[in-house]
């Protein structure tokens, strides 16, 4: 097919689309569109299920890298020095131990189960954003002793009964006021409430934190041991070269990044949200499929004689074909870009009202590649279901066209 | 020219069995502007079906230029559409979303022999001797009957057809619209020597053309006028030898847009 040929074809997709039905053309460009979105909605709202579950997750749990105890070990032992050494590697932000233990805490009458951490308040500010999370009192001090803050799920409200509560909560507790601790080493002690947190993060967010200092205390002991260390990285390092440094400079413990953590962790999780991603894709596609092929079936019908009469003055088949094709390369185009409007509006909607539950609070998270992988996909679906019924059309035998 | 010869056209099958076409035999000469008459459902469209290459005969030849256009493919019957014959239907059958000068030029922009230049500069001297040329860039929808029929004519002859078919033209049109038609036709005859052949059940129009074949039920009822009108005929073809891109000194020219 010669240019002239396509020229003409062009010229007069053009003209249809521009001078024929206004609002039947912005139907098609907004349905166009509302499928591009479909087909990104759900999958990227999955993707960004996925990213803030890593953020919370390296934000309040491991950190970029978490180094545990050598197989057959329950602590790493001589912190000190394994600290020391993490600390000089290059990339490494911070390193922090990490102590932990379960306990029965008790307070305006209600006794529950829950998870007591240490950390080293100082250095912890450098590896987790624990101490901009605090929505009452304040953060702990380093030498804080029979002081401690608890997540906002394990405050609780008093607002809630307790029989109604899905998780055991203190049932309001306020900053001040005291906590009755029993930890399993038979220490009971007495801590005064000195902040609550909210970070998002469930496992943080139903924890009761405690100074390294006030933990030695209640183990009885000088704290050189702890289960683990988490290790933040400097931006601009990966977590797997940092990962290496630690390993190359004779860490003998089990270095794991978060990454290497996820894959364990809830890499089958992320398997299924993107298996349903891919369904709803799918679904998406077969909409836009169905409604484009609908759309130009008609628009041949309706127009059938008009067929008849180009091909009777003269007018190429292909020509006539590509002229029905162009109209929908058009639409597709236009309804596509539309399509990247509305993604961007909802992006940009759920980025002030995230979606909040009490496992994450997500935003849909598009990349280029996507849009632009979704775009194409969908550019050429259209272009087929569209150019099929051009293509019967424009084959029919002119005078069956003509007496339509 | 056109070469007919024992043209038989039947539609369906058994006991629906439609002879359309039953038996018809016909010359047309350079030159000549034949009309073809008769009662409704005698053939008449049928027959410029076939002739115009927009349907195949069941049996029998149509030769036009020595070229046996019932052995064409499908393309080059496309071809030989797009660069020998003109149609102008009953309906006008224009492209509702092109302007006047759009629709004219749309069969030009098609062919390979033509520049751009060309075809704009002929459409511009059509626009002129149709009477449209301060109409060129309205739409269909803005113009009447008779005025949507120059324009359909002007796109028929745009590509200086060898032979301009036309159904029944005038069909949709009022006496006086009907008269501007035919005296359009008669012009482009007259003046270019080309050869036409138009369907009219209005025995008035006769007047016009130069022969008139009549059908009835499929069959020829006399073409004999054929031997009176070729003298003139051979008269045309020499004029028809000039320059047939040339437009300007045509002088198919209708006044004053009256309708
Ligand atoms: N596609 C068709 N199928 C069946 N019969 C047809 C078809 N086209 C025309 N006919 C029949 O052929 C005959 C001639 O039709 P036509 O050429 O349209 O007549 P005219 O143009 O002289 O009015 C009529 O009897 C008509 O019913
Ligand atoms: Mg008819």
């Amino acid at each position: 097919m010669a240019q002239k040929e396509l020229k003409v074809a062009f010229f007069l997709a053009w003209r249809s689309l521009v001078r024929g039905n206004r609002s039947s053309v912005l139907l098609n460009i907004l349905i166009i569109g509302m499928v591009f979105t479909n087909m990104m909605f759900f999958p990227s709202l999955m993707a960004g299920i996925g990213v803030d579950i890593k953020d919370q997750i390296v934000s309040y749990q491991t950190s970029n890298i978490m180094i545990g105890p050598a197989s057959g070990e329950q602590y790493i032992t001589d912190i000190e020095t394994t600290l020391a050494k993490i600390n000089r590697l290059p990339g490494v932000e911070r390193a922090t131990p990490h102590y932990q233990t379960g306990a029965t805490l008790q307070s305006r009458g209600r006794l529950i189960p829950a998870t007591i951490g240490a950390i080293q308040p100082r250095e912890e500010q450098y590896v987790s954003p624990l101490h901009t999370t605090m929505i009452a009192g304040s953060y702990l001090g380093e030498s804080d002793v029979g002081e401690a803050i608890i997540g906002v799920s394990l405050a609780g409200s008093p607002n809630i009964r307790e029989e109604d509560e899905v998780r055991p909560s203190l049932g309001g507790v306020r900053v001040g006021d005291s906590i009755q601790v029993e930890y399993p080493n038979g220490v009971e002690k007495e801590y005064r409430l000195k902040g609550i947190f909210q970070t998002g993060n469930f496992e943080m967010d139903n924890r009761m934190i405690v100074s390294w200092e006030d933990m030695q205390d209640v183990v009885g002991e000088p704290l050189t041991f702890a289960p683990y260390i988490t290790v933040r990285v400097k931006p601009g390092y990966s977590e797997s070269f940092v990962k290496n440094e630690i390993l190359r400079y004779g860490v003998r413990e089990q270095v794991q990044t978060t990454d290497d953590l996820l894959n364990k962790e809830i890499g089958r999780v992320m398997a299924s949200f993107s298996i349903i991603g891919f369904i709803s894709m799918i679904v998406s596609l077969v909409i836009a499929v169905v409604v484009l092929f609908i759309v130009v079936m008609v628009k041949t019908i309706n127009n059938r004689r008009q067929i008849g009469i180009l091909k009777a003055i003269g007018v190429e088949q292909s020509v006539i074909m590509n002229s029905y094709g162009f109209q929908v390369v058009l639409l597709s185009i236009a309804g596509i870009l539309v399509g990247f409007l509305f993604t961007g509006l909802i992006v940009l909607y759920m980025t002030y009202y995230p979606m909040v539950t009490p496992e994450f609070s997500a935003t849909p998270y598009v990349t280029p590649l996507d849009l632009a992988v979704n775009g194409i996909i969908l550019f050429l679906a259209s272009v087929i279901s569209g150019y099929l019924p051009a293509w019967k059309v424009s084959r029919e035998n002119i005078r069956q066209v003509l007496q339509a | 020219m056109i070469e007919i010869k024992n043209l038989i056209k039947t539609f369906g099958r058994g006991q629906a069995e439609v002879k359309a076409l039953d038996g018809v035999s016909l010359e047309i000469e350079k030159g000549e502007f034949v009309g073809i008459m008769g009662p409704s459902g005698s053939g008449k469209t049928t027959l410029l079906h076939l002739l115009g290459l927009l349907d195949d005969p069941s049996s029998g030849t149509i030769r036009i230029d020595g070229i046996d256009v019932c052995r064409l493919t499908d393309w080059e019957r496309t071809m030989f559409r797009l660069y020998k014959l003109g149609y102008v239907f009953q309906d006008y059958a224009l492209v509702p979303e092109l302007t006047v000068k759009e629709n004219i030029c749309l069969p030009a922009m098609l062919r390979r022999d033509r520049e751009e230049k060309e075809y704009t500069a002929a459409t511009r001297d059509i626009l002129h001797s149709i009477g449209l040329w301060e109409r060129r860039d309205h739409l269909q929808s803005e113009l009447s009957g008779g005025q949507q029929q120059r324009v359909a004519i002007a796109r028929a002859i745009v590509n200086t057809p060898d032979i301009l078919f036309a159904d029944e033209p005038c069909a949709n049109l009022d006496t006086e619209n009907s008269r501007m038609v035919l005296e359009l036709f008669r012009k482009i005859n007259r003046e270019r020597g080309q050869t036409i052949v138009m369907v009219s059940h209005e025995d008035w129009h006769t007047e016009y053309f130069d022969r008139v074949v009549r059908l009835k039920d499929g069959k020829l009822v006399n073409g004999a006028a054929q031997a009176a009108a070729e003298p003139k005929a051979a008269a045309l073809k020499e004029n028809a030898m000039g320059n047939p891109l040339n437009y300007s000194g045509m002088g198919i020219g209708i006044e004053a847009d009256g309708s």
